[in-house]
């Protein structure tokens, strides 16, 4: 080997003057992660199989629900509940390996060996996962452009939706990344990952319905109207026209539930946030439906819509009052200066997110005093 | 705390991983401008203790420093001026061999062009050109051994460690090892070397720290090591005059089983008293057709060495 191993013979290095900043630092793991998956096959199956699946998934709900008017949305909400869906499930396997992965392949102290903080570490490997996890959302953007275009879905809804559906990969992916950290073993970590999705996604679900005892209230005094024809209508004739029927008020004692003091529990479900912070074209329809009942001009709301309108009525809480209106299914006049819910489902996923990054990063400081047992740091 | 001398200073270092004691108590020093070789047992905390002066592990008790500075007090500063090299391959697969060393560069802040050129002239030291563009998986272990002695030395370290940096190196890269650690620490930088081919470490290490169980046994530099007592081995043709010149002279010997032929072992103090053995015995017409040390000088205070080799 040459002698010219030096930069110049008899430096004792230029080493001392070498100096990173904090985002060439996480510049250069986030191209470095990058280079990495680009060139793993693995990634490439993943997404054509995503391509297939979300492909069928589309064709099959465009099929079903072509006949119903306003399809282009129901089919959009559909496309957006499913990338969703799919994007929970990968992107944990795009990202809770990133650490410990290293850790087995030797290469993390490769990393720790250099003038890099675990903080740049994490940030570069997060950024990354993230990306890798948005190529498949890029993917599924012909069926979104498509369900676009067969109308009916504002600009704002399409945009806010692909946004949440960035940001709740981007958590996915940041709690991934942290758990990958904590864990010794890659099989641990995305197993970990899966089941901490499966709390939001699930989780949330089941405390919700088991606390739905504890929030009875027994001996409620509610109102209750209802359309009926008066006592003397003739009903020789058929049909007796509408305008004959009659608002009729009554009070009943029952058992109801006071949602909106465990609705919260719901704002953090990915689901959920993603729905509710979609602005649907809810005014637009309010239009249309001042006149009675029309099931021409009825629009169905696809199913994130759904989601976001169950959560709201469960926000407000026990209908005491329920009208005639409501009863003839114009659905329930929700006050409008309620606080959306999902901005707090942001706020407890983050925390949560950011909680694992923090101890993760923890973790990866060196020189390390502590190591996990039958670990070793390189 | 930084002082002047770079170089590595131990003392007193101690590290357990929970109830393991994986060194007990090292003292150890490696002086700039020589190759200091760290000579012990499977399992006697060699890595352990390149891991601490890596900056990777932090010693449990103990002061350290390697460059002149407390790697427990400015990791970066330690970490800028130190190259290391893990037993561990730890090689991103799917990189290049000249990515793996721009991105390494890049991790230390070396402006681009820098690291280009200093990857270039790296792969041609270690005589990886031919595979400059090629995935670093269809490297052989002894290339990518190669490409890891690289890979440390990306930022010129002042201080490198090497941890076996010679096992998958077939016979003519050894030789090329040997020749490129000599010429680092003729450079002035502090080189150490943890290894258990001790014929290898004999001819290109100024000291020796031996070290069992978690402590430093002995610390000696070559020169030392060479006028301790030491082995030799003689075959003579037939066997039979030999022992009889050995018996004449006093010289106590016992056959050693474990060579394919049967041969003497003697125990000599000096350089001087093997001439003075061999001349003997040529002149009592012995046909003497071996006579070396049984092993090399490090080889023969590593065995000297209450050492658990089982």
């Amino acid at each position: 080997m040459s002698v010219s191993i030096a930069e110049q013979p008899g430096s004792t290095g230029a080493s001392p003057d070498l100096a990173l900043t904090y985002w060439g630092g996480v510049k250069a793991v986030f191209g470095l992660e990058m280079r990495q998956r680009l060139r793993a096959r693995a990634w490439y199956i993943m997404l054509l199989v995503w391509f297939v699946v979300i492909g069928l998934v589309f064709l099959l709900a465009s099929v079903t629900t072509a006949a119903t008017f306003g399809s282009g949305a129901i089919l959009f909400d559909l496309v957006v509940g499913f990338v969703l869906f799919f994007g929970l499930l990968v992107a944990p396997g795009l990202s809770a390996n990133a650490v410990n992965g290293d850790r087995a392949a030797g290469t993390l102290a490769i990393l720790q060996i250099t003038l890099l903080t675990p903080g740049q570490i994490l940030w570069g490997k997060w950024l990354a996962s993230w990306v890798a996890s948005l190529a498949f959302l890029l993917v599924s953007t012909p069926f979104i452009f498509w369900a676009l275009a067969l109308g009916g879905v504002n600009p704002a809804e399409a945009f806010v939706s692909l946004l949440m559906l960035s940001v709740e990969l981007g958590i996915v992916s940041a709690i991934g990344i942290g758990i990958s950290s904590l864990a010794n073993r890659p099989l641990f970590s995305i197993v970990t990952t899966y089941m901490v999705v499966a709390l939001l996604g699930i989780g949330t679900l089941i405390t919700f319905g088991l606390s739905y005892a504890l929030i009875e209230e027994e001996n409620a005094e509610v109102t209750y109207s209802y359309l009926d024809y008066p006592a003397d209508t003739d009903f020789s004739v058929t049909p007796p026209p509408e305008d004959q029927l009659e608002c009729v008020t009554q009070t009943q004692i029952q058992t109801v539930h006071h949602t909106e003091r465990t609705a919260w529990l719901l704002a953090a479900n990915p689901f959920v946030i993603v729905a509710d912070a979609v602005p649907y074209g809810r005014g637009f329809d309010v239009g249309q439906m001042s006149e009675p009942a029309n099931a021409d001009v009825y629009r169905q709301p696809g199913i994130m819509e759904s989601i976001s309108e169950g959560v709201r009525y469960l926000q407000a809480g026990p209908d005491y009052d329920i009208s005639c209106d409501e009863v003839q299914g114009y659905g329930r006049d929700l006050p409008e200066d309620r606080f959306p819910i999902w901005p707090l489902g942001l706020v407890l996923q983050s925390v949560l997110a950011g909680g694992l990054l923090w101890l993760g990063q923890r973790k990866l400081v060196t020189p390390a005093r502590r190591l996990a047992q039958g670990t070793r740091i390189a | 705390m930084n002082n002047e001398y770079g170089g590595i200073v131990a003392r007193g270092i101690a590290r357990s991983f929970g109830s393991v004691a994986a060194i007990r108590h090292i003292d150890f020093a490696a002086p700039p401008g020589e190759v200091t070789a760290l000579i012990g047992p499977n399992g006697s905390g060699k890595t352990t203790l390149l891991l601490i002066l890596a900056s990777l592990l932090a010693p449990d008790s103990g002061t350290l420093t390697v460059g002149g500075v407390d790697p427990m007090q400015d990791a970066a500063a330690v970490r800028r001026r130190v190259g290391w090299m893990p037993d561990t391959l730890g090689v991103w697969e799917s990189l290049t061999a000249t990515e793996i060393l721009t991105v390494m560069g890049s991790l230390y802040g070396m402006p681009v062009g820098q690291r280009r050129s200093r990857a270039a002239e790296l792969l041609a030291a270690v005589r990886l050109e031919e595979f400059a563009d090629q995935p670093a998986r269809v490297l052989s272990r002894g290339q990518q051994q190669r490409l890891s002695l690289a890979r440390a030395l990306i930022h010129d370290p002042a201080v490198l460690l090497l941890d076996e940096p010679a096992s998958g190196l077939d016979p003519g890269s050894r030789v090329e090892l040997r020749a490129t650690l000599r010429s680092l620490a003729d450079q002035g930088k502090t080189v150490v070397v943890s290894s258990h081919v001790l014929s290898e470490l004999d001819e290109i290490a100024d000291r020796a720290v031996f070290i069992n169980r978690g402590e430093s046994v002995k610390n000696q530099t070559l020169d030392e090591a060479g006028t301790q007592i030491r082995r030799y081995y003689i075959q003579a043709e037939p066997m039979q005059p030999l022992a009889d010149a050995l018996t004449s002279h006093g010289v106590e010997f016992e056959v050693r089983g474990d060579s394919r032929r049967a041969e003497y072992q003697v125990l000599v103090s000096s350089a001087d008293e093997a001439a003075w053995l061999l001349r003997t015995l040529v002149m009592a017409d012995v046909a003497i057709t071996a006579f070396a040390p049984a092993g090399g000088a490090l080889e023969e205070t590593y065995m000297s060495l209450d050492t658990d080799r089982q």
